[in-house]
């Protein structure tokens, strides 16, 4: 088999463009290794037949770009024209958009080619894609464990070396503990910086989507190309054309970094907090001034997410009634009882419960008690950050509180999935960018990620530390190769 | 008579005049084909996303600062969450915390006496697709889906059938000059719903709410007559339910259509998916700058021109032949007789041949023309009639038209005094009566005038020859 998805995109684009391979190689690959790598369930949907025709269609074009030709993965909740896309749900089991999602657009317009869309948890609620209705998919590093959630899938087939690229989608850490959890660089942008166009809504107001990696760099080409304000998407945002690379190789002496106490309390397995100690023991030799800070109001983030969260997915998820699209009973007795069943049938369990408790907490008097509450801590929290970046340029901790645990552990206990992401759920509450950076891997040789956060807009800043770190720990992040 | 108060607050639905919907760049337009008029928005597709009509939002604005509202200056809007098949989303856009206009009122006269009418609020919202009911089988038709609406709701200010009328009549008349709604009610484009309730003191009764009444008319005689219903029910000691109802007009009553359960539970919540909108000072400025004339301001405007409180009042019921007339306000010209012609006899053309003014070629200077014609009596009100289908329907001018039809407008004096004796040898009894003092004698020779004319006599020449004539008998 050829091992031409292990190089690096500079080096597959020096490839493709002297002719020696063409797309069709690299989809062919893909495929290849998405078959051998079966058992661990990152796809819903391959999209064999379109991607080899599109690949054979390139073979004639010009090498416009960097990412002319490159394979990617698409989470299952974005949608693809004509290509079924689920949620992870049965209610979308069979459901083929007629539209492209806006950044699907984006990828066609510099002739990236779709392998297939993948796993995730249900509706992207969840924080193991256990929630699946096409069953969990398993972390290349150990399948007995999870790859993290709700972009499982695309972590996992980015981690195992399936497809260079992925994109995912961080409603309270969905992009970020994944990568941490499989080893890869995770980027959630800024809110506003990736038109949600066609992103089938979890929670508007904190969705986001973002892209999965091998790499630091790779990962600032694919952000390159996905953002822009759209004009199908009042909340994505006008900025100046950006290239995110354009940091990488400068120096971070010099830089500050805050590190909220907060995330190396006790919520955090010991050997996490080594080795967030390990790295800032580094980033203090290199001349980076890292600074204990008190950050208030972040443990209260877990509880507004969920609020806010659930609130916001009862209602969008509303639509899901049976009449238009979707899963619909056969033989309904009245209206009430094609609502009633298509969605007891159609939804997991996971979807009804955060659609109850979202109902719940919106309802009557609720509203006022808890949402608009909400609301205002959550200001309270993005006054915070904003108070930290007058004097630092950016925020770090670990990704996660533990490394990946092991498939089926937290099911029993529907609390646990948000306990997962107390790290990574601030930032969606900010609007805030974060992304993941492997850093080493545990005793049990599982990655350990860290959490990068930067202030509005400060996406290639991020990029600038990340960067330095990689080049300087240079780990082995192929799982097949073994990890160092 | 009653000795309940009736105590009446009136909510009502309005469709904007705009191309396009609300949230969608869908057409907004009533009567297409079901199901032509709608992007995936419109229904519901997963992943779509809202987007703002900005014209709607300026139409809104224009209806608030018609109503006399304060504005909101930085406005969001909620989500109203219910199933309805009617209702893709599972949800309505509304704006439920920050109406953009709130503390308005609307002025009204109850027998010669003036009355305000404060209105609460006015919000935006989109419209829901329409269900049809045939049989077992029910279709949707989500063309209307997101139609753009404003809600403009009163306080419980009205007391009487009489008021709830007048004041939809006025509110109908101040959205269509504001030319922000067409207020078609049969089509739908303007829903009213009223809420009643009756008391005998001070303390309000529990109000019932009548929803989607298709007529002014209907809206009066469905308060008459669930006021009626209340006060049975109350004399019997039996407790008013909050509920909601329709009109049927057919029984002429009102029908239940379902209880208000406790707490009807919307789950509202700010709309993620549109940032908070921000209305400028200078953008509000502009809108009421160009507000176009409303009723009022109009009506004084035709009384300073000379037009009586009738004609004025007739002109602002038809709002094209108000603003016909309006093109005239700086020309020189007699007023009254441009009132008269597009009253009497244009009016009675038009709605014979059931077009409006836009289908005739009445340009504004075929009507100065017009009027100079009569202005120099070369032309007379009766020739008027006769000239007046071809001058609408063709471009020819009027003296063409005139010798074609062989009409002419008698200014000949010897021609006229001959008439006149001949009409004077043959009634002496006319002549006698006018002698006497009688002033009817005179209409009725002129009568004769005109008729052996067949009405081309210039008539004050006519009339100033018949003086002459008579003073010599």
């Amino acid at each position: 088999m050829s091992k031409y998805l292990d190089h690096s995109i500079l080096e597959i684009h020096e490839l493709l463009k002297s002719k020696q391979i063409t797309p069709l190689t690299l989809v062919k690959e893909a495929f290849e290794r998405i078959e051998e790598e079966a058992s661990l369930n990152a796809f819903i949907t391959l999209n064999k037949e379109a991607a080899i025709k599109e690949a054979k269609a390139l073979e004639n074009m010009e090498v416009d770009n960097v990412l002319f030709g490159i394979p990617i993965a698409v989470k299952d909740n974005i949608t693809t024209k004509g290509l079924r896309t689920t949620c992870a749900s049965k209610m979308l089991e069979q459901f083929v958009p007629v539209y492209d999602a806006t950044v699907v657009e984006k990828l066609h317009d510099c002739h990236m080619i779709i392998i297939g869309k993948t796993n995730m948890d249900e509706f992207a609620m969840g924080s193991t894609s256990e929630t699946s209705y096409f069953k969990a998919p398993h972390n290349p590093w150990d399948t007995e464990r999870i790859a993290g959630g709700s972009s499982g899938g695309s972590a996992a087939a980015v981690a195992a070396r399936l497809v260079p690229f992925a994109l995912g989608s961080d409603t309270g850490g969905s992009i970020r503990q994944p990568s941490s959890y499989t080893g890869i660089v995770g980027m959630k942008p800024t809110y506003g910086r990736i038109s949600r166009y066609g992103l089938i809504a979890f929670a508007s107001s904190l969705d986001q989507i973002g892209p999965m990696s091998r790499n630091v760099y790779e990962n600032a080409l694919l952000l390159n190309i996905l953002v822009g304000q759209d004009r199908h998407d009042l909340t994505s945002v006008a900025k100046d054309p950006e290239d995110f690379t354009r940091l990488l190789d400068n120096d971070v002496r010099g830089m500050k970094v805050a590190i909220p106490n907060y995330f190396v309390s006790d919520i955090v397995s010991d050997e996490i907090k080594e080795k967030i100690d390990e790295v800032v023991k580094f980033l203090k030799s290199q001349g980076v001034i890292v600074d204990y800070v008190d950050l208030p109001y972040l443990d209260k983030a877990v509880t507004l997410y969920q609020i806010i969260a659930m609130g916001e997915a009862s209602s969008n998820l509303a639509r899901f009634d049976g009449i238009r699209y979707g899963y619909a009973v056969e033989d309904p007795k009245d209206l009430e009882d094609l609502y009633c069943r298509s969605r007891q049938e159609g939804f997991g369990d996971e979807v009804k419960r955060r659609i109850m408790v979202g109902s719940y907490l919106l309802s009557g008097e609720n509203a006022k008690v808890y949402y608009t509450k909400a609301q205002q801590i959550r200001d309270d929290i993005c006054k915070s950050f904003e108070q930290c970046f007058k004097d630092y340029d950016l925020v770090i901790g670990p990704t996660t509180t533990t490394v990946a645990y092991h498939l089926n552990e937290g099911m029993d206990d529907p609390l646990k999935s948000f306990l997962d992401d107390v790290l990574v759920i601030p930032v969606n509450m900010a609007g805030l960018p974060g992304m993941n950076l492997p850093v080493g891997f545990s005793k049990e040789h599982m990655p350990i990620g860290l959490h990068i956060i930067g202030n509005y807009f400060e996406e290639a800043k991020m990029y600038q530390l990340a960067r330095f770190l990689e080049k300087n720990l240079a780990l082995d992040l192929n799982p097949k190769e073994g990890g160092k | 008579m009653s000795t309940y108060q009736k105590t009446i607050g009136i909510e009502v639905h309005c469709e904007l005049k705009t191309n396009t919907k609300m949230f969608s760049s869908a057409k907004n337009g009533y009567g297409d084909s079901a199901n032509c008029n709608l992007t995936l928005l419109d229904l519901g597709y997963p992943g779509t996303l809202p987007l703002i009509n900005d014209y709607a939002v300026t139409l809104a604005l224009r209806a608030a600062l018609a109503l006399h509202c304060e504005i909101h200056r930085e406005m969001y809007f909620d989500r109203k969450n219910y199933f309805y098949p009617d209702l893709p989303k599972g949800y309505q856009i509304t704006q439920a915390k920050t109406p953009i206009g709130i503390n308005g009122y609307v002025e009204i006269e109850v027998d010669g006496k003036p009355k305000t009418i404060r209105i609460h609020d006015i919000h935006i919202e989109e419209d829901t697709a329409k269900s049809v009911h045939q049989g077992n089988h029910s279709y949707l038709d989500f063309n209307r889906a997101g139609v753009p609406l404003i809600e403009i709701v009163t306080e419980p200010d009205m007391n009487s059938s009489e008021e709830a009328m007048l004041y939809l009549e006025k509110l109908r008349s101040l959205l269509l000059y504001a030319d922000v709604s067409d207020c078609k009610i049969e089509e739908g484009s303007m829903r009213c719903d009223v809420n009643v309730s009756i008391s005998k003191d001070d303390t309000l009764g529990v109000r019932t709410e009548t929803k989607n009444i298709g007529s002014i008319r209907n809206v009066g005689l469905a308060i008459e007559s669930e006021a009626l219903r209340q006060e049975k029910l109350l004399e019997e000691g039996i407790a008013i339910q909050e509920e909601t109802r329709r009109y049927d007009d057919a029984s002429k009553e009102t029908v239940l259509m379902r209880v208000k359960e406790i707490g009807n539970d919307y789950r509202y919540f700010p709309e993620p998916d549109i940032p908070k909108l921000c209305l400028s000072e200078e953008r509000i400025r502009k809108v009421q700058e160009q507000m176009p004339m409303l009723p009022d301001d109009r009506k004084a405007r035709y009384q300073a021109l000379g037009l009586s409180d009738l004609s004025s009042s007739k002109l602002i019921q038809n709002k094209p032949l108000s603003d016909y007339f309006n093109l005239f306000l700086e020309d020189d010209i007699d007023f009254v007789m441009l009132s008269n012609l597009l009253l009497g006899d244009i009016s009675f053309y038009l709605n014979r041949t059931m077009k409006t003014l836009m289908d005739t070629t009445l340009t504004k200077e075929r009507m100065l023309s017009l009027l100079q014609h009569l202005y120099d009596q070369t032309i007379t009100t009766k020739n008027v009639k006769d000239l007046l289908e071809e001058f609408l329907e063709t471009d020819k001018d009027i003296d063409t038209i005139c010798k074609e039809k062989g009409i002419q407008n008698i200014s000949d004096t010897t021609l006229l005094s001959t008439i006149i004796k001949n009409i004077i040898e043959q009634n002496p009894e006319s002549v006698k009566d006018y002698q006497q003092g009688r002033d009817r004698a005179i209409k009725y020779l002129m009568g004769q005038v005109m008729k052996e004319t067949k009405g081309s006599a210039n008539p004050s020449l006519a009339r100033d020859l018949l003086e002459e004539e008579l003073k010599k008998q």
